[in-house]
């Protein structure tokens, strides 16, 4: 945008006659209707959604005016009902009214006549067409540089259905659609207090998609509000078509496998952590959620652990966090034990094992691989299946795929138990990236084991968790309240405590226990991870790590 | 720029698994026999005695390493030579635990792997982890100490439920007097593995709490030490003196002795799980120290010379002795010779400075 057309006033109409042909750059609107609505006929192509409706309004001399809307994103009922309507009847209200004198047409219009529930009076260019292709209506009368926008936006959507990637056996059914405005209004519904506030946002330089940025005033610490907000507010791209867009635009380091911030389809989960403290986005036009800052427990917590039995939440729990240790080390610690190290095993087995492996070619490592990979492959062709041959697919993977290909000699039974163990156990993580990034892990593993053995799979395993300790999720470190160790806030990550024991209040993302520093430290790290142990100079300069990553 | 900070507990733990290291498995105090626990545990009491004096030199600047003070206190040319001949010694340090874990570890279980593989992924772990900081480093150790505990734990309940250990085999107490083992705390065991806890004070600085911070770490000490002579006593209780002072590794052997109902047996593995991390974290403190000194000495980045410090470690740690025999010989002359002066003779030097600088430029009344 040019500096002189930048002037944001509808006063510039003088100036919009003769620079019509440079009609894209200039931001006021013609005081002509004809005008106006050729310009706006000509920006959009003429594309036959787009309906102009000119009517008269009847005040004497008769006003030209026009309602412009894009049929189907508008419910065209209330507009004729309400718009149309209630402008075709501006000739006998207004003659009715007591002082028609002091105001415009305009302000009488917007004041008196319309009847929708919201309605603005808009001036600048680029605003108006935003508001028409949101499925707003814009209507101009003829002499006024200016239109009135009324919200008719049809929210046009699926049905509120049963969530589809996160079960559970008891608990609400309900999970968010794709328009953003059905979703707020799920999470308005479970939380009613008026400190549970939502901030707009729009990111895409084509798509102008909606965020809506969620949290409850007061439990929410500013500091992150403001950060989140001001990440948002740098993305620049073209188009977010999903909540995954912004997830990666936004997130403290990217060259992790490991996600650093949540996504949900089910209201529930985002109004607990609401209520927790965390900040939600909703991205119009996907029903995944986005909830951060997002430690690395809660990828293990399920709805189910608060509506069940403490006992049994304690013990579904752990044992998520015992199939994510076999997601990680089955398939390594098989081939580091059949490999390297034969005598942990009992010699009864270990015959038992060795008899089998006598009619396989491959080593341990590249059977393993062979049999994860074809897993890999079932799993991902699962996902594109259609609904009708999927049983079958999955019949003939699994089953024929497994004993077929121990019969042939190319794996033991005991490498297809191995494997099939550590696929369930994938799917026995609540979310579905924190499996995504165990199954990457495994494979790493499973070469250091193919190597080295027990040697390499520890040496992996102190890597893994200092990438861990490394990363953090807007500001807060990913292993909290494991590491900084806070046994304050250990009621609700490898054990459920009662809720009754739950003190309302204590559970904080954004507040670690023993590390007082980290308070201070959230966010003002920003973007980079600042981790670069620079010891405080006093007057010495040259010593402290500028350089980020 | 973010402030990097160790929390009390990490420091607990990384000066715990550092000081478990390699001491953990490796034979302590073995000329003193039955003793062996003894000189350990009294060494462990000895090491702090240093330990006290370099609290002392980080109360006085509790914002600098060791290779600021010094230069602080010598003057910028004396107090540089100072700090390099100290980073130099923990590059050396962290060199011989490369070695001696990697050979430990070709031992126990690689014996067909070369040395130096085992040592080139040792090290690359260990420059990761170092390139990621202190904090990240101290937040690590708190996890595996843990594994370590729990490791610890469970192999002496099975060695108690597997009836192996016989405490009449580390009687008589004090066979030969009580000069044997004074004479063992003194010339090594003080030195080792608690003397080293002079690559701390490089550390010290990133303390969150700076008053009870340094005290958590004496705390730590004592504990391994408790930790050390407990094992030593498993060691000499399951496998007698004799056989104790003629294996290089006495844990193995010990924990390997573990046999429940035929189906728990031969956890020795764990045994080298425990060496990996202990000696994963000795090396990495070392290079971290040197590193931390390095950026301090000489102005640089802490990240760029993480991996040219993990290449000099890697063939200082190849090149430093043509086998292993030589290897242990060189590190007893050390221990008698070079090692005593950087944990004693250098810190007490700077300590009489530090306390005679501070007492002239005391307020005097007038």
């Amino acid at each position: 945008m040019s500096a002189e057309t930048s002037s944001k006033s509808g006063k510039t109409v003088s100036g919009a006659g003769e620079g019509h042909s440079r009609a894209a750059v200039v931001r006021g609107i013609s005081e002509e209707l004809a005008e106006t609505l050729d310009r706006i006929a000509g920006e959009l192509g003429g594309s036959p959604d787009l309906k102009m409706r000119k009517l008269l309004i009847g005040t004497a001399p008769p006003v030209q005016a026009a309602v412009v809307y894009i049929s189907g994103l508008s419910a065209e009922d209330s507009i004729n009902d309400f718009v149309i309507g209630s402008l075709m009847k501006v000739n006998q209200a207004r003659e009715q009214a007591p002082d028609p004198g002091g105001e415009s047409l305009m302000e009488y219009v917007m004041e008196r006549a319309l009847e929708t529930g919201d309605a603005r009076i808009k001036e600048d260019w680029n605003d108006i067409i935003l508001a028409v292709l949101s499925g707003e209506t814009a209507v101009f009368l003829n002499g006024y540089a200016s239109a009135i926008i009324c919200d008719t936006r049809d929210e046009e959507g699926r049905a509120i259905d049963e969530p589809t990637t996160q079960l559970v056996l008891r608990g609400p059914k309900d999970s968010f659609v794709e328009t953003i405005g059905t979703n707020i209004t799920l999470i308005r519904r479970r939380i009613k207090t008026p400190k549970l506030w939502f901030e707009h946002l729009t990111v895409g330089e084509a798509s102008k998609t909606d965020v809506a940025m969620m949290f409850i005033k007061g439990t929410v610490d500013k500091k992150l509000v403001d950060e989140v907000r001001s990440r948002i507010r740098k993305i620049k791209i073209d188009a977010v078509l999903e909540s995954g867009y912004i997830e990666e635009l936004i997130q403290d380091k990217t060259f992790t496998p490991f996600p650093t911030i949540y996504n949900t389809e089910r209201p529930d989960v985002v109004a607990a952590n609401l209520l927790e403290g965390r900040v939600a986005l909703i991205v119009d036009g996907t029903p995944f959620v986005l909830v951060l800052p997002a430690v690395f427990p809660q990828f293990f917590q399920s709805p189910a652990d608060y509506s069940e039995r403490v006992d049994i939440a304690i013990l579904m729990r752990l044992i998520r966090y015992g199939s994510f240790i076999i997601l990680l080390f089955g398939p390594s610690m098989y081939i580091a034990l059949t490999t390297f190290h034969y005598e942990m095993i009992p010699t009864v087995l270990l015959v038992s094992l060795l008899a089998q492996r006598e009619n396989v070619p491959f080593p341990a490592l590249i059977e393993a691989l062979l049999m994860e990979g074809v897993f890999e492959i079932l799993r991902e062709a699962g996902i594109r299946m259609p609904r009708a041959v999927g049983q079958t697919v999955s019949v003939v993977g699994g089953l024929i795929l497994g004993q077929a290909a121990v019969e042939a000699g190319f794996v033991t039974p005991a490498m297809v138990i191995v494997v099939s163990l550590t696929g369930i156990a994938s799917f026995a993580i609540p979310a579905y990236n924190m499996s995504i990034a165990g199954r990457i892990v495994r494979f790493g593993y499973m070469i250091l084991a193919g190597m080295f053995g027990f040697y390499g799979i520890t040496l992996g395993m102190i890597v893994t968790i200092a990438h861990m300790n490394s990363l953090r999720s807007f500001g807060v470190p990913y292993l909290s309240p494991f590491v900084p160790l806070s046994f304050r806030e250990q009621q609700d990550t490898l054990l459920r405590l009662p809720l009754w024991f739950i003190r309302p209040g204590t559970v904080s993302p954004t507040r670690s226990g023993e590390n007082q520093t980290d308070q201070g430290k959230l966010i003002d790290s920003g973007h980079e991870d600042n981790l670069s142990p620079a010891v405080q100079a006093k007057g010495k300069t040259g010593l402290l790590d500028s350089t980020e990553e | 720029m973010g402030e990097v900070r160790m929390g009390i507990v990490q420091c607990f733990t990384l000066a715990m698994l550092f000081e478990l290291g390699t001491a953990m498995v490796v034979n302590l105090g073995v000329d003193t026999g039955k003793d062996a626990w003894m000189s350990v545990l009294l060494g462990g009491i000895a090491g702090v005695l240093p330990f006290i004096g370099y609290i002392y030199l980080y109360r006085a600047y509790p914002d600098d390493p060791l290779s600021r003070y010094s230069r602080k206190l010598l003057g910028k040319y004396l107090g540089g030579l100072v700090a390099l001949l100290f980073i130099l010694s923990f590059m050396m340090m962290a060199a011989r635990d490369l070695r001696d874990g990697s050979t430990m570890l070709v031992m126990a279980t690689m014996n067909r792997t070369p040395i130096f593989v085992i040592s080139l992924m040792m090290i690359l772990s260990s420059a990761y982890v170092a390139h990621k900081g202190v904090e990240v480093l101290a937040r690590t150790s708190l996890l595996f100490a843990v594994i370590v505990m729990l490791i610890g734990g469970f192999c002496g309940l099975m060695m108690i439920f597997s009836g192996k250990i016989n405490l009449l085999r580390i009687l008589p107490l004090l066979e030969n007097g009580a000069w044997p083992v004074l004479r063992s705390v003194l010339v090594q065991n003080y030195m080792f593995p608690f003397g080293e806890m002079i690559c701390f004070t490089m550390l010290m600085p990133y303390l969150s709490d700076s008053r009870r911070g340094p005290w958590v770490i004496v705390a730590s000490m004592l504990f391994s030490a408790l930790l050390l002579s407990l094992t030593t006593v498993m060691n000499l209780s399951v496998l007698g003196a004799d056989i104790v002072a003629r294996s290089p590794l006495p844990l193995m052997p010990t924990i390997s002795k573990i046999s429940i109902s035929d189906f728990i047996q031969r956890l020795d593995v764990l045994v080298v799980m425990v060496l990996i991390i202990g000696v994963f974290f000795k090396i990495t403190v070392f290079y971290v120290a040197a590193l931390v000194g390095i950026s301090d000495l000489f102005g640089l980045p802490y990240r760029t010379m993480a991996y040219p410090a993990a290449l000099i470690i890697l063939f200082l740690s190849v090149m430093n002795a043509r086998g292993f025999t030589e290897h242990l010989d060189e590190g007893k002359r050390l221990l008698y010779t070079v090692f005593p002066v950087f944990t004693l003779a250098l810190p007490a030097l700077l300590i009489i400075i530090a306390a005679l600088k501070r007492h002239r430029s005391a307020p005097r009344p007038d």
